[in-house]
């Protein structure tokens, strides 16, 4: 039997002021799996990364790293761990090579392996050409590829990303994405958090949706979306106003009542949304019965979509995602 | 283990040292001040020095009896702000990078404070030099020259807490280079300037018990005369006092920030 490379049991972290970061979350990760860390800002993701970095002290609750625990065994965690914050964190004025030298050399990799390694690395991640220029001149993706290749020197069994692909533009994150999926492919295990669905969705085999401190689900993808049941269906109605539309809406639901796919009618300003089971074998039958003799409702515009990560994150939070630029804590000295 | 903790100090510190001579701003700024002081006080209070209290400190000119000074001036400047660079670590993350690493924690802050030693010492050097090239003195030769940079490097690396300790306490950058410009009064008061036997009776009481004074004293006859033991063991017992001090609270505010 292979036991769990991560393994976390009802993990609490209070911050002094009261502030439940973390509040009871419990979850395991098998070997080779990428487990994604799926939820807004402020959700508690970086705090539960942090703890299993070795970086943070649970107020309670136990979390163990290739079956060392994390606070008793921290110096077996850490060989065993490659980390990559939120912002890359590299030495401005090291260069690449160097940058990658030292984290090497801080987990005491070998002069030979070293060398070898990191000329590996530099020309996986495409930064063999500049591996003689200081980090900080780098643009924003070199320099998250960079951060990857240092967190990667040592050839962890486990990688730890903190939202990987935060600031880049669309180009250099589906590149990353796919050195991602490349890392993940060679058997190392990976826990990455992100607030992207297109992300989660496309990387992991697993994703925990996380919010105010709590995992309120986790399954693959697909299953999470099965649970969803229904593809939404919206229809534009031709209106004359949005008094027209009020009737046209209450035109739809007598019009669709008895039909056995329909799940729930949502008015909206444009005309409706429909949650329909097995929208594509449904759609003649409901266009048939939208036709009907005698009712001027005319379709316009109708749209289908399949359920996506966001239909399940509002089921279990109630809310959507924020996508806006991560919040950073305002840190005062005095 | 132990080597273990010196093989990674070894690495973090050739980082830091690296960090410093890549930006020629580091050492142009900490050069800048003593040489101004050097040059135009030389200049300004040339014949100061005929003054009967100047004898005594064996210097010819009052440029070489500024000179020890400016040296002891310039080991400061190179570590004023010596705190703020770990404090950028701790914020953006660096130096958690270097704590999720197998290493001790106690060799990021060596790797912080060991190659001030070299900083200052080299800094120091180079206002050594310019003030030879201005006319000043060095009697004993390299060896001597070389003890100068020793003294200055390890004073250099003593007063370092003096940034260190408020930065590390307030995590606040301004705060890195408040404290340590206590050097100033404490300079302004030592033998730096003008001899004990010039000042008044609270003043030379005070340069009894001023570590800077023991710093320009240890030099001093190094440049203008000959070798002083006396005066190089009084100097290194007064470093290694204030080192001690200062160094521990660094050490105390060190693992409190990273608790």
């Amino acid at each position: 039997m292979i036991s769990p490379i991560i393994e976390v049991e009802n993990l609490v972290k209070v911050y002094p002021g009261g502030t439940r970061a973390v509040d009871g979350i419990s979850f395991t990760v098998e070997p080779g799996e990428l487990l994604g860390f799926l939820g807004p800002n402020g959700a508690g993701k970086t705090t539960t990364i942090r703890i299993l970095a070795t970086l943070l002290a649970a107020t309670s609750g136990t979390a163990r790293v290739a079956g060392f625990d994390v606070t008793t065994q921290a110096a077996d965690v850490r060989r065993r761990l490659g980390l990559a914050m939120q912002t890359p964190t590299l030495d401005a004025f090291a260069t690449g090579r160097e940058n990658i030298e030292l984290i090497g050399r801080m987990h005491r990799v070998g002069r030979a392996e070293l060398k070898r390694r990191t000329d590996e690395l530099l020309e996986l991640m495409g930064l063999t050409d500049v591996a003689r220029k200081l980090a900080g001149t780098y643009s924003g993706g070199m320099r998250r590829r960079l951060d990857l290749a240092c967190a990667l020197v040592h050839r962890p069994r486990v990688l730890i990303l903190d939202e990987p692909t935060e600031g880049l533009d669309p180009q250099s994150r589906i590149a990353l994405w796919e050195e991602l999926e490349r890392i993940s492919r060679d058997g190392t295990t990976m826990l990455l958090t992100t607030h992207y669905m297109e992300e989660a969705d496309r990387l992991c085999n697993r994703v925990a949706i996380i919010d105010n401190g709590r995992i309120v689900v986790d399954g693959t993808p697909a299953n999470l979306k099965a649970g969803i049941g229904a593809d939404s269906v919206t229809l534009q109605l031709e209106a004359s106003g949005s008094e027209d539309m009020a009737r046209l809406h209450e035109e739809v639901r007598g019009l669709l009542a008895g039909f056995e796919s329909l799940e729930s009618v949502t008015p909206e300003p444009f005309g409706v949304r429909l949650a329909i089971r097995d929208a594509g074998r449904a759609i003649p039958e409901l266009m048939r019965r939208l036709d009907r003799n005698g009712h001027d409702v005319h379709v316009i515009g109708l749209a289908v979509g399949r359920p996506s990560l966001d239909d399940v994150f509002v089921k279990y939070t109630g809310r959507r995602i924020r996508t806006e630029a991560a919040d950073q804590p305002l840190i005062l000295g005095w | 283990m132990i080597g273990d903790f010196f093989y990674e100090a070894w690495y973090l510190s050739l980082r830091t040292l690296r960090r410093f001579f890549r930006v020629p701003a580091n050492w142009i700024g900490i050069i800048f001040f003593p040489l101004i002081q050097l040059f135009v006080f030389s200049q300004l209070f040339k014949d100061i020095i005929q003054l009967p209290g100047f004898r005594s400190s064996g210097s010819g000119s009052y440029l070489a009896y500024l000179a020890p000074g400016q040296i002891a001036f310039t080991a400061f400047f190179a570590v004023a702000w010596s705190g703020s660079a770990i404090l950028v670590e701790y914020r953006n993350g660096y130096m958690d990078k270097l704590r999720a690493t197998p290493i001790f924690r106690v060799s990021i802050l060596v790797g912080e404070l060991a190659p001030l030693f070299i900083e200052s010492a080299i800094m120091a050097g180079g206002i050594l030099l310019l003030s030879v090239l201005l006319g000043a003195t060095i009697k004993t030769g390299l060896i001597g020259a070389a003890l100068i940079l020793v003294l200055s490097g390890l004073f250099g690396m003593a007063w370092a807490g003096t940034s260190f300790v408020p930065a590390l306490l307030t995590k606040s950058e301004q705060a890195t280079g408040t404290l340590s410009l206590v050097f100033f009064p404490i300079a302004f008061m030592s033998t730096a300037f003008v001899p004990p036997a010039l000042m008044p009776g609270w003043l030379q009481t005070v340069n009894s018990w001023n570590p800077i004074t023991f710093l320009i004293e240890a030099i001093r006859p190094l440049m203008v005369s000959g070798y002083d033991w006396a005066a190089i063991g009084k100097a290194l017992i007064a470093i290694a006092v204030l080192g001690l001090v200062l160094q521990s609270a660094t050490l105390w505010a060190f693992r409190r920030l990273t608790a």
